[in-house]
């Protein structure tokens, strides 16, 4: 088993000590896996019907968790990089000896 | 022993069964579609390289990681959002008589919880189908890239390439680049290797960018002539075109759908027949063409001859599965020399500061394809419905791609503008984005670093600094 998550579906039989294939003809070990589909890990294991619809909750979880995440990192980009250029740019200005103008998260002395 | 070939034996007989061959047509199919992505990923390489010569040294690295980071953002914007909207909505928009039925399986198919979203034994073509179609992607936020280079922010890039790369042309894609659109079936659209759908759209929505991005500090006097920026390696930036070539080949074969157990054994993207060889002739006689136009229209400036060759191909592109090669030579070189006055009518008229002329290469050769195929290769039943190809429905995709691209460009950077979020400070474009966003020079500290000129109006050289500190003292802060 496992040593911390099992995300293997239900369709894939954990049978260890098997008789091993008769010959190279077999060469793919598809008897634990005969009963799989879309056996990605937190996966559904199966197909999901005639609708297609009806995903498992874990990979359903797992998707949005993946959509959230890119939505974060397309933020985080956009507040980092803006961070980067004030902070340059009133160098620059006060390099000048301008007075830079305010911004928003940049302490002013 | 003898058990073993008694095996092979049973094998080959199940090779040669229905659904044997069916198996092997689904394994070659997906192989295909394998090194098709394989090769399309030169298409990024020349694109990084052409972009990242074109530019001043200052700006080199900044360039490069911009178009690196494409593939960082486009691909899981592209995963949750752009393989449902290609997959959803074919029939058109969710209102009227016509809307999308988010419920048929074919919609479902392209949720990203789909049980075809991940390894699935019942299912080799989905994944590979899909990177294809990312690697698509790709290339329209990379043509939108080499517009605004030099004074665009990344994150402010990266934001618009997920719009377009995942929403804006896969939804043209889904209504006039799928046997079951609406563009197809109602009015025989026809852009067989994406001349309008691809190139044109992203080309479109590129000019709605730099139209809110505003010119380069210093690209235009103050009469309104324009100057010129010196590349800072011109050999990088052939080199990256001709990547960016060879990649096409890849893109190309893309566009194609292969089955080996029905006759032709190919189809294009509306499962009408043609051949692999019909379309890597026309693109061949695409670049013969377009070199030669680019040569003579631009009086033989290099940039524009190369850059002809990828006009001249996008003009081809629509109907490349159906023009005999001679046609495809003329119509490649007649696109590629109109696109040079069109780059240089875009720069010196429209007063638009598009680095890499991508508005005209890819918007104006693009929109060209279209209209070609309805004067040119009318008459061919296209999509589910067997509507014959025509003027008018070349007509109507243009009238419908138009505004879908340019509208969602400027739209969106202008929302960015607003926010002060579009555009580095001037002080950030005068120094180099290099320095300010990665804090260092691309190269080495001991490697010279040339005096920057520029080029003016009237053709005099001069030295940038001068130039550059008067302009940025009419820029508005």
């Amino acid at each position: 088993m496992p040593g911390i998550i099992d995300s293997s579906p239900s369709c894939v039989t954990n049978n260890e000590g098997m008789k091993p294939p008769d010959d190279s003809a077999d060469f793919i070990l598809q008897a634990n896996y005969q009963d799989c589909a879309g056996f990605m890990t937190f996966g559904p294991g199966s197909t999901y019907g005639e609708e297609g619809t009806g995903a498992e909750t874990a990979y359903m979880i797992l998707t949005w968790l993946g959509i959230v995440v890119t939505v974060l990192v397309l933020l985080a980009w956009v507040v980092y990089e803006n961070r980067r250029l004030i902070e340059y740019s009133v160098r620059g200005r006060l390099g000048r000896g301008e007075e830079p103008p305010p911004q928003p998260g940049i302490a002013r002395e | 022993m003898i058990d073993f070939v008694f095996a092979q034996v049973e094998n080959l007989q199940d090779a040669a069964s229905a659904e044997g061959q069916v198996l092997d047509s689904v394994i070659l199919g997906e192989q295909f579609y394998f090194f098709t992505v394989v090769l399309m990923w030169l298409i990024h390489v020349g694109f990084m390289s052409y972009e990242a010569g074109v530019v001043r040294r200052k700006n080199v690295l900044a360039t490069a990681m911009k178009n690196i980071l494409t593939i960082a953002v486009v691909t899981p914007t592209f995963y949750y959002v752009g393989w449902w909207v290609y997959n959803c909505n074919q029939p058109g928009l969710p209102i009227g008589p016509n809307s999308s039925d988010f419920t048929s399986a074919a919609c479902q198919g392209g949720i990203p919880w789909s049980d075809a979203f991940g390894p699935n034994l019942t299912n080799n073509i989905n994944l590979i189908f899909f990177l294809a179609f990312l690697l698509f992607s790709w290339t329209t936020a990379s043509i939108m890239s080499g517009a605004c280079l030099e004074r665009i922010r990344l994150s402010a890039y990266l934001l618009l390439a997920a719009l377009l790369g995942s929403v804006v042309w896969i939804l043209d894609a889904a209504w006039g680049w799928s046997a079951g659109g609406w563009l197809t079936l109602r009015f025989g659209f026809h852009d067989a290797i994406a001349s309008g759908v691809v190139h044109g759209v992203a080309g479109a929505f590129a000019l709605g960018v730099v139209f809110n991005l505003g010119p380069r500090i210093g690209k235009y006097t103050r009469e309104g002539l324009a100057r010129q920026f010196r590349p800072q390696n011109l050999h990088v930036t052939l080199l990256g075109l001709m990547l960016l070539f060879t990649g096409f080949y890849g893109f190309y074969a893309a566009c194609l759908v292969i089955s080996s157990t029905a006759f032709p054994g190919w189809a294009n993207i509306y499962l009408s027949p043609t051949t692999l060889g019909s379309i890597t002739m026309i693109i061949t006689f695409g670049f013969a063409g377009g070199f030669t136009g680019g040569y003579f229209a631009s009086r033989g400036d290099p940039f524009w001859t190369v850059s002809g060759g990828l006009a001249g191909v996008i003009g081809v592109s629509a109907g490349a599965d159906v023009y005999a090669p001679t046609l495809g030579y003329l119509l490649a070189m007649a696109t590629a020399a109109l696109t040079v006055y069109a780059g240089n009518w875009i720069e010196k008229k429209m007063r638009v500061d598009d680095v890499v002329g991508a508005v005209a290469v890819h918007g104006f050769a693009g929109f060209l394809g279209l209209l070609w195929v309805g004067i040119f290769a009318a008459g061919y039943p296209t999509g589910l419905n067997n509507v014959d190809s025509s003027i008018g429905g070349q007509l109507m995709g243009m009238a419908t791609f138009l505004p879908l691209g340019f509208l969602s460009g400027f739209v969106a950077s202008l929302i960015l503008k607003k926010l002060n979020l579009l555009r580095v400070p001037p002080e950030v474009e005068l120094a180099g984005l290099d320095v300010a966003e990665y804090t260092e020079d691309l190269y080495m500290p001991d490697h010279a670093k040339a005096t920057e000129m520029m080029i003016e109006p009237d053709g005099t050289f001069v030295i940038s600094e001068v130039v550059l500190a008067d302009a940025d003292r009419e820029v508005v802060r």
